[in-house]
C-alpha cells in the first residue's frame, strides 16, 4: 500500500515537471491554432481551434524556401564533416609518424578555439572573397570540424590492430582498409556525429545572420527573427511559423532520439 | 641468393614506406587545407587586426599597438558588457543545472514509462534557439501571457519581463537555461548510467536507504560530471547571441547587451570592426581559460577510469 502510494507520487511529481518544462511549448502551439480574434483570449485550449495562421503563415512566407536552405546546408556540413574527419581521423590514427603526432596535437589545440570568436575575421575573408550571400560561405567553413576529426580518430584508435595487419597481408592499402574495415565498424560512431553535426548546423544562428542578406538564402532560424518583427501583432501568425520551423527537428528527434542522445554525450564528454 | 632477396625485401619495404607516406597526406590534406584556412587564419587576423584600426572611412587599416585594448578596458560600456556576460553566465548555470539534475535522477533508471519521460525531458535540444526564443516571448507576453496569469493568481504582481530593463537580462536567463535542460540532461543522465549498479545494490545489502545511497554514490561519483557539464554549460551561456538577438537586441537601454552582442554591434552597425576584433580576442582568451580547466578535469577522469 505505502508502495502504490509512493509511485502515485513519483508519477505525479514527474509529470508535473515535464508538464512545466514543456509548458512555453504547448502555449505556442496553442497560440498558433487561434483566429485573430482569440489571440489575446488567455484560455488554456483556442476556444475555436482553426489552422488559418498556419495557411496566412505559408502564404506571407516562403517558409519551405527557408526549411529547404537549412536542410540543404545542414545536409551539406554534415556529409562534408563525415567525409573529413573519417579521413583525416583515420589518418591521424591508424598511420603513426612524427607528421599525424605533430597534426593531431594542433588540432586538439584548435578544439579550444570557439566559432564566436572567428566570426568576424571570418566574415571579413568571406567578404572579400565575395562569398556573402552563398552557399559557400554558409557550408565550406564548418566542413573540416577537429571536435568530429578528434572523436573519430578517438574511435580508430580503439579498433584492433589485428584486423589492419590482416588486411595488410591481404595486400590491402589504407584507402581500402579505411572504406572496408574502419568505416563499416565506426557507423554508430558516425550516426552520432552526423545527428550532432546536423543539429548544430540546423541551428546556427550568428553565422547565417552577418553572411546573408538576400532572402532567397535566408535559414528558417533567421527568417524567425524577420517574421516576428513583422508580424509584431499577430502572434498566432509568428506562433505558426514558428512551429513549422520547428517541426523537422521535433520529428527527427522522435525518430533518432538514440542517434541525437549519443551524439550530444559522445561530443560534448569526450571533446 | 640470399642477399637479392634482402634487397627485395628492403625494396619492398621502401615502397611501402612510400606508399604509406602518400596515402597519409592524400588522406590529411583535404582536412588540414580547411582547417588551415578557416579555423587557424581567422584566428590569426583576429589577433592581427585588434592591434590596427581603421582610417577614415573605414579603409586603410593602420597599427595602432595596444590602443584598442587600453580603449576596451576604459570603456564604461564595455565594462559593463562583461559583467553583463558573467551575470548572464552565473544565472543560467545553476539553474540549468539544476532542473537538468533533478530530471537525469528522475530517468536515469528504467521504470515503466521512462522512455516518454526521457523524450519529455531531452526535448529541448531539438527546439532551435529562434523558436524557444518565440515561445518564451509569447509566455512573458505581458497582457496575455500565461506567466503573468500564473503570478496573478498566487497574487504576485504582473511583470513586463522583457520590457523592462531591470528584468530584461535574468529573464533571458531563465530562457537560455530552459533551453539547455534537453542538452545537460542527456550529458548528466549519460554521466549517472556510468555508474556501476551493483554499488547500489551492496549498500541496500548493507542496510542503506534512499538518501544515504544519494549522499555517498551518486554525489561522490556523479560530481566529476556535474562540475565539467556545470563548466560547459556557463562556457556556452557565454556566447548565448541568437535568443538575445530576437528578443531583446541588447536593450532595453543597453541592460542586455552581453559582451558577444556588443561585440556584433561594434563590428557590424558601429563600423568599428577592429575594435570588435580586439573585444573577440579578449572574449577568446577568457573562453580559453575556462575551456583549458575543463579539458584538464576531462583528462583527469579519462585517468581515473
Amino acid at each position: 500500500m505505502n508502495k502504490t502510494l509512493a509511485r502515485v507520487f513519483f508519477y505525479v511529481g514527474i509529470s508535473v515537471f515535464a508538464a512545466l518544462l514543456v509548458l512555453p511549448l504547448l502555449t505556442l502551439f496553442s497560440v498558433s491554432f487561434r483566429a485573430d480574434a482569440d489571440v489575446y483570449n488567455p484560455s488554456f485550449f483556442p476556444p475555436h481551434p482553426t489552422i488559418e495562421p498556419y495557411q496566412i503563415a505559408l502564404e506571407k512566407y516562403p517558409l519551405l524556401r527557408f526549411l529547404l536552405n537549412s536542410f540543404v546546408i545542414s545536409s551539406l556540413v554534415t556529409a562534408g564533416v563525415l567525409l573529413i574527419s573519417s579521413c583525416t581521423g583515420y589518418a591521424l590514427a591508424r598511420i603513426s609518424s612524427r607528421v599525424t603526432n605533430t597534426v593531431f596535437a594542433l588540432i586538439v589545440g584548435l578544439l579550444l578555439v570557439p566559432g564566436e570568436v572567428t566570426f568576424l575575421p571570418l566574415y571579413i575573408m568571406v567578404n572579400r572573397l565575395g562569398w556573402v550571400d552563398s552557399y559557400f560561405a554558409l557550408t565550406l567553413p564548418f566542413i573540416a570540424s577537429p571536435i568530429g576529426i578528434f572523436l573519430l580518430r578517438q574511435f580508430f584508435k580503439s579498433l584492433p590492430q589485428e584486423l589492419f595487419d590482416a588486411a595488410r597481408l591481404d595486400g590491402a592499402g589504407h584507402f581500402r582498409m579505411l572504406w572496408h574495415i574502419a568505416i563499416p565498424l565506426a557507423m554508430p560512431a558516425l550516426g552520432a556525429l552526423a545527428a550532432l553535426t546536423f543539429l548544430g548546423t540546423w541551428n546556427m544562428y550568428l553565422w547565417p545572420l552577418v553572411v546573408t542578406n538576400a532572402e532567397s538564402l535566408r535559414t528558417a532560424q533567421i527568417a524567425l527573427r524577420f517574421i516576428s518583427s513583422d508580424e509584431a501583432v499577430r502572434y498566432n501568425i509568428v506562433g505558426a511559423a514558428a512551429v513549422i520551423i520547428l517541426l523537422p527537428t521535433l520529428i527527427a528527434f522522435l525518430i533518432a532520439q538514440r542517434a541525437f542522445v549519443r551524439g550530444i554525450a559522445m561530443g560534448s564528454l569526450k571533446g | 641468393m640470399e642477399r637479392s632477396l634482402r634487397t627485395n625485401t628492403t625494396n619492398r619495404q621502401n615502397l611501402r614506406i612510400r606508399k604509406d607516406w602518400l596515402e597519409m597526406m592524400v588522406l590529411l590534406s583535404p582536412g588540414l587545407l580547411l582547417l588551415f584556412v578557416f579555423v587557424v587564419l581567422p584566428t590569426v587576423e583576429a589577433f592581427a587586426l585588434s592591434f590596427q584600426r581603421e582610417g577614415l572611412l573605414g579603409r586603410n587599416r593602420v597599427f595602432v599597438g595596444l590602443e584598442n585594448y587600453i580603449e576596451i578596458f576604459k570603456s564604461k560600456e564595455n565594462l559593463q558588457s562583461a559583467w553583463q556576460s558573467l551575470y548572464f553566465a552565473i544565472i543560467v548555470a545553476p539553474l540549468e543545472i539544476v532542473l537538468a539534475f533533478a530530471a537525469a535522477l528522475l530517468i536515469a533508471r528504467p521504470f515503466p514509462g521512462v522512455a516518454v519521460y526521457r523524450t519529455l525531458f531531452f526535448l529541448t535540444t531539438a527546439v532551435p534557439t529562434g523558436v524557444a526564443a518565440i515561445a518564451w516571448s509569447w509566455f512573458l507576453n505581458p497582457q496575455t501571457g500565461w506567466a503573468n496569469w500564473l503570478l496573478e493568481r498566487f497574487g504576485l504582481p504582473a511583470k513586463t519581463w522583457l520590457q523592462d530593463s531591470s528584468t530584461a537580462l535574468p529573464t533571458l536567463a531563465v530562457i537560455t537555461a530552459w533551453a539547455g535542460v534537453g542538452f545537460a540532461s542527456i550529458l548528466l543522465t549519460a554521466g549517472l548510467q556510468q555508474i556501476p549498479e551493483d554499488l547500489y545494490e551492496a549498500a541496500r545489502i548493507d542496510g542503506a536507504n534512499g538518501w544515504q545511497q544519494f549522499c555517498s554514490i551518486t554525489i561522490p561519483l556523479i560530481s566529476p560530471t556535474l562540475f565539467l557539464v556545470t563548466l560547459l554549460v556557463f562556457l556556452r551561456s557565454l556566447t548565448a547571441f541568437g535568443q538575445i538577438h530576437l528578443l531583446t537586441q541588447g536593450g532595453p537601454a543597453d541592460s542586455s547587451m552581453v559582451w558577444i552582442y556588443r561585440i556584433y554591434q561594434d563590428a557590424f552597425f558601429n563600423f568599428r570592426q577592429t575594435y570588435a576584433a580586439a573585444q573577440s580576442v579578449l572574449l577568446f582568451l577568457f573562453l580559453l581559460l575556462l575551456a583549458l580547466l575543463q579539458f584538464r578535469l576531462v583528462g583527469r577522469k579519462v585517468h581515473y577510469e
